[in-house]
């Protein structure tokens, strides 16, 4: 087991956060004591030491007309700063009170700004900044305006955007009613809403501003010479290259330095604004403690497709821990057979059919147990291994049709890819085995909705879709992932329908998952009922409709809605089920259980043969039928 | 797709509408009288109406926005105040030089934003990632202009594998275009390739997450195929949807960057334009790239469409 990290975010966003914020309050410092701090005036000239490497002079040496670079440096420091101050506080000023405006007032006033953002937008905003210097002249504070009006175009979408999202707000609307004035509506409760995206993007501004003001400062566009700035000492810098290299070092690095800070820190503030302001998480303790397999180990029979034997699932929590999905798992389907897999949410039945195709990702493993599908053990497999029987012996239906199918290519060619790289048929064999798929699954016109795209079809349709191409290579398990869930009821029986008539010709045998007792009774001929990662029952379909034997079946049943049964309430199983890391180390279900004892506390093992139940009061309680 | 084209092009209307209207009113923005500004201070009062009746700027202001608007759809701009040179002239010759620099730094910010993103995608949290991520965002903090100063002073100056400045056009060698060209489109394309390197991480990460490609291993294809056909065909499609406001910024940055390697494109004739107040080029400089834009959204609108099947027109 891994040791346990600290939570990955808040460490490391600190360790951003602290840096970056240390090294612009440094450039707040220098640049308001420059005169203090600055070892020479930046403007006096020297020719006589011009092009000086560093030395115990002049630690960062001189430039072509022999001013100290330092010096330069510290006082283009406070240019940097006023200068991105000012037009960033341009590009607010103007930005966000015109776009509360608009986003208020919508109509006209909102189409024509927009319009005229757009096109502004679509020049390139160094051509428009240079444009707009075109009218006012060179010069830093000219730049600046500028710059501050090219930026306003991002704070009056945002302050726009965020007006039209809160406007329709509820309580904007009750403000209305009682009579608050339109102003007030838009002060008290718009402004606040505002705060968390602005400070984002006026730290993004200012990063964007530095650069912008070094480029025009750089051309001489912005600050004039013989002024100290970064952009201008590079200028500098360019010229005397092949002299003194090093004049380019020490500006460039400062704008380097400067802007990374101002970015990480806009980095940081979005993510926790992203995530509602970092708190620290509790670490978790890992819970190490669960059964050992107790069931005797069994060899598949041979009419077995799969047969799997104490097997055990677990996935990597957030502090780097393990901890098991699911325990001591054994059940095996028979050719041509469908088995259910019942349970609530959470029980661990999506993992298990996951963990037969080796699909459970990298956050998860199988540490026990063995996967025998057609007399090959999977769980030793390797990934080239896995991809040969996945298509070919075993095959999925996801439970949403809407999100399983790639919304990139057509339905057809979806088909058609896993008939060419898995049956190695050509591209046109493909389509045409493709579109009898189609047909066959009961789709009318099947040639014309081949060429259809996944948001072109209806649920049902896609789903009919997805079973397609999950049995175009005949598998011999199909793993059926609660596959009629997300559907409309009237459907629902459609697929089902479809599902006992595919097995009729394609002869598999399924994994049918469900939570829906109702539909397990209808299509299941047998059927494992799960509970917090473990088997509690599994019996046929009838006899476990008759005579339940576990309490939470006997819960599951009850809790059926029933077409004659009209009185209310629904009975309904007390609690929920508890996550991996908070199981007991006894009866999983205890506590949630009308009949649980002192016993109930130590481990339980699963008894019987051909029907299996696992509670040391299965004998003594009578369920009963419960419908 | 065809309709799709027509339909951008309609929406287009209103944008060059309003961009030719910005661009025209520079000329009354402007302070001064430019027709001072070309006779000069001693310039007589004859000269003066002489020179206001060439500009023709004795008919109102609506009709000579129409006027400049029916020669500019013909292709004339004006002249320079300056030199008298025609600006269509003079901004096709610089043209294709800053066109050949937007585009090689183009691509090289897709190939190296893409390669990073992919990698940092597939390998999250790895060292790779950490590394792309360190990498892209140090790539936007990073001046291009100065990384253009530093690519100059190690491969030009010392090691003297590329020329220093100057810009051979690919016509004359194309093995002296490449030479020339390599090292400003590095720069340039620094920030760009970071923020491309960024967004392809993003987009990746969550189409990896998503039913249809798992689904797509369940049905046993390889993982390499999945992620470079069904994966990259989902994850482009919020990529091409900020590629063209890279190339954007890519063609703006062109005008600074060209002045570290001293290359005569629209960059230094944009900043002598501006430096001497000479309207109708700065209007024909802005009026071409405009144009440019416009030719790099519908370009990169189709690549939309074609990725993205939900944004045709059904």
């Amino acid at each position: 087991m891994k040791t346990a990290t600290k939570n990955p975010y808040n460490a490391s966003m600190l360790a951003v956060a602290i840096p970056a914020s240390t090294i612009l309050i440094l450039l707040v410092i220098v640049s308001i004591g420059a005169e203090w701090i600055a070892p020479y005036d930046p403007l006096k000239q020297s020719l006589r030491e011009a092009l000086q490497s560093p030395s115990s002079v002049h630690w960062l040496g001189t430039d072509n007309l022999g001013r100290d670079v330092l010096s330069r440096l510290i006082f283009g420091g406070r240019i940097a700063l006023i200068s991105s101050l000012e037009a960033t506080l341009i590009a607010v000023v103007l930005g966000v009170p015109l776009g509360l405006f608009i986003g208020y007032r919508g109509g006209w006033w909102d189409w024509a700004v927009m319009r005229l953002v757009e096109a502004v937008v679509s020049i390139p905003g160094i051509m428009v900044a240079i444009v707009i210097i075109a009218i006012l002249g060179p010069g830093l504070h000219r730049a600046m305006i500028a710059l501050g009006i090219l930026y306003s175009t991002a704070f009056l979408r945002l302050a726009r955007s965020v007006v039209l999202a809160e406007r329709e707000e509820v309580y904007v609307k009750a403000a209305r009613v009682i009579g608050a004035s339109s102003n007030r509506i838009l002060l008290r409760h718009i402004l606040p809403n505002i705060a968390p995206p602005l400070i984002i993007q006026v730290t993004l501004t200012i990063g964007a501003v530095l650069l912008a003001e070094a480029g025009l400062s750089f051309v001489g566009l912005g600050v004039q010479p013989p002024g100290a700035s970064w952009g201008t000492m590079l200028n500098t810098a360019a010229t005397y290259m092949a002299l003194n290299a090093f004049l380019a070092v020490p500006p460039g690095l400062a704008i380097v330095i400067t802007v990374l800070s101002v970015n990480l820190l806009g980095d940081v503030l979005r993510d926790s604004v992203g995530r509602g302001i970092a708190v620290s998480v509790k670490p978790t303790t890992p819970t190490a403690k669960f059964a050992e397999s107790t069931t005797t180990t069994s060899q598949p029979n041979a009419d077995d497709i799969l047969h799997i034997q104490g097997l055990q699932v677990v996935v990597n929590s957030k502090d780097g821990s393990e901890f098991p999905v699911i325990t001591d798992l054994s059940f095996s389907i028979k050719k041509g057979e469908t088995l259910g897999l019942v349970g609530e949410s959470g029980c661990g039945k999506t993992i298990t059919g996951l963990s037969i195709l080796g699909l459970i990702g990298t956050g998860g493993r199988v540490t026990h147990g063995t996967i025998n599908l057609n007399n090959t053990e999977l769980t030793a497999f390797s990934t080239q291994q896995m991809e040969q029987i996945r298509g070919d012996e075993v095959a999925m239906v996801f439970q949403d049709p809407t999100t399983s199918l790639n919304p990139a290519f057509t339905v057809g060619d979806q088909i058609a890819e896993v008939l060419r790289v898995k049956q190695g048929m050509t591209k046109k064999q493909a389509w045409a085995r493709a579109v009898e798929l189609i047909d066959r699954v009961g789709i009318t016109r099947p040639a014309e909705r081949a060429k259809a795209y996944p948001h072109e079809l209806s649920g049902g349709m896609a789903q009919r879709i997805a079973i397609a191409r999950a049995l175009s290579c005949n598998p011999k398990l199909l793993i059926a992932d609660e596959p009629t869930t997300a559907l409309d009821v009237t459907i629902q029986q459609e697929i089902l329908d479809l599902f006992r008539d595919l097995q009729d010709e394609f002869g598999m045998a399924i994994l049918f998952v469900t939570h829906d007792l109702a539909v397990a009774a209808d299509i299941c001929d047998r059927v494992c009922v799960m509970y917090a990662g473990e088997l509690v029952e599994m019996a046929n379909i009838d006899e476990l409709f008759a005579t339940p034997r576990h309490p939470y079946t006997a819960g599951l049943l009850s809790a059926m809605p029933h077409a004659s049964d009209r009185k209310p309430p629904l009975p309904t199983i007390k609690g929920t089920v508890p996550v991996p890391k908070l199981w007991p180390t006894g009866c999983r279900f205890s506590e949630r259980c009308d009949y649980s004892q002192k016993a109930c506390e130590q481990l339980i093992t699963l008894t019987g043969t051909t029907s299996q139940v696992r509670c040391i009061r299965a004998n003594e309680i009578n369920l009963g039928a419960s419908i | 797709m065809l309709r799709l084209i027509g339909q951008r092009l309609i929406a287009l209307i209103p944008l060059l509408f309003i961009v030719s209207v910005l661009t025209f009113s520079f000329t009354a923005l402007l302070p001064g009288d430019p027709v001072d500004l070309i006779i000069g201070d001693e310039g007589t009062a004859e000269q003066y109406e002489m020179v206001r009746e060439r500009l023709g700027m004795n008919v109102p202001i609506v009709s000579r926005y129409f006027q400049w608007l029916g020669r500019a759809a013909q292709g004339d701009l004006g002249t320079s105040f300056f030199n008298s040179v025609p600006v269509m002239d003079a901004v096709m010759q610089r043209l294709p030089v800053t066109i050949s620099l937007t585009a090689v730094s183009a691509l090289i910010a897709v190939i190296v934003g893409m390669a990073a993103g992919i990698a940092a995608a597939l390998n999250p949290r790895s060292w790779i990632d950490r590394l792309a991520t360190f990498g892209a965002t140090l790539g936007q903090a990073i001046p291009n202009f100065w990384f253009g100063i530093l690519l100059v002073a190690f491969f030009a100056v010392s090691l003297r594998w590329f020329p220093a400045t100057g810009f051979t056009p690919l016509s004359t060698s194309p093995w002296e275009w490449l030479r020339s060209v390599t090292l400003p489109a590095l720069a340039l394309g620094l920030s760009s390739s970071a923020a491309i390197a960024r967004q392809v991480r993003s987009a990746m990460v969550g189409v990896l997450q998503q039913d249809y490609i798992r689904a797509a291993r369940a049905q046993g294809l390889s993982r390499r195929r999945v992620v470079f056909k069904h994966v990259l065909k989902n994850a482009l499609i919020p990529v091409v949807a900020v590629l063209s406001f890279q190339i954007t910024i890519l063609l703006g940055g062109a005008l600074i960057v060209e002045q570290v390697f001293a290359i005569n494109g629209l960059g230094s004739l944009a900043i002598s334009a501006v430096r001497q107040q000479d309207i109708p080029m700065i209007q024909g400089i802005v009026l071409v790239s405009v144009f440019i834009v416009v030719a790099i959204q519908l370009t990169t609108d189709m690549i939309y469409g074609f990725l993205n099947p939900k944004a045709r027109p059904s």
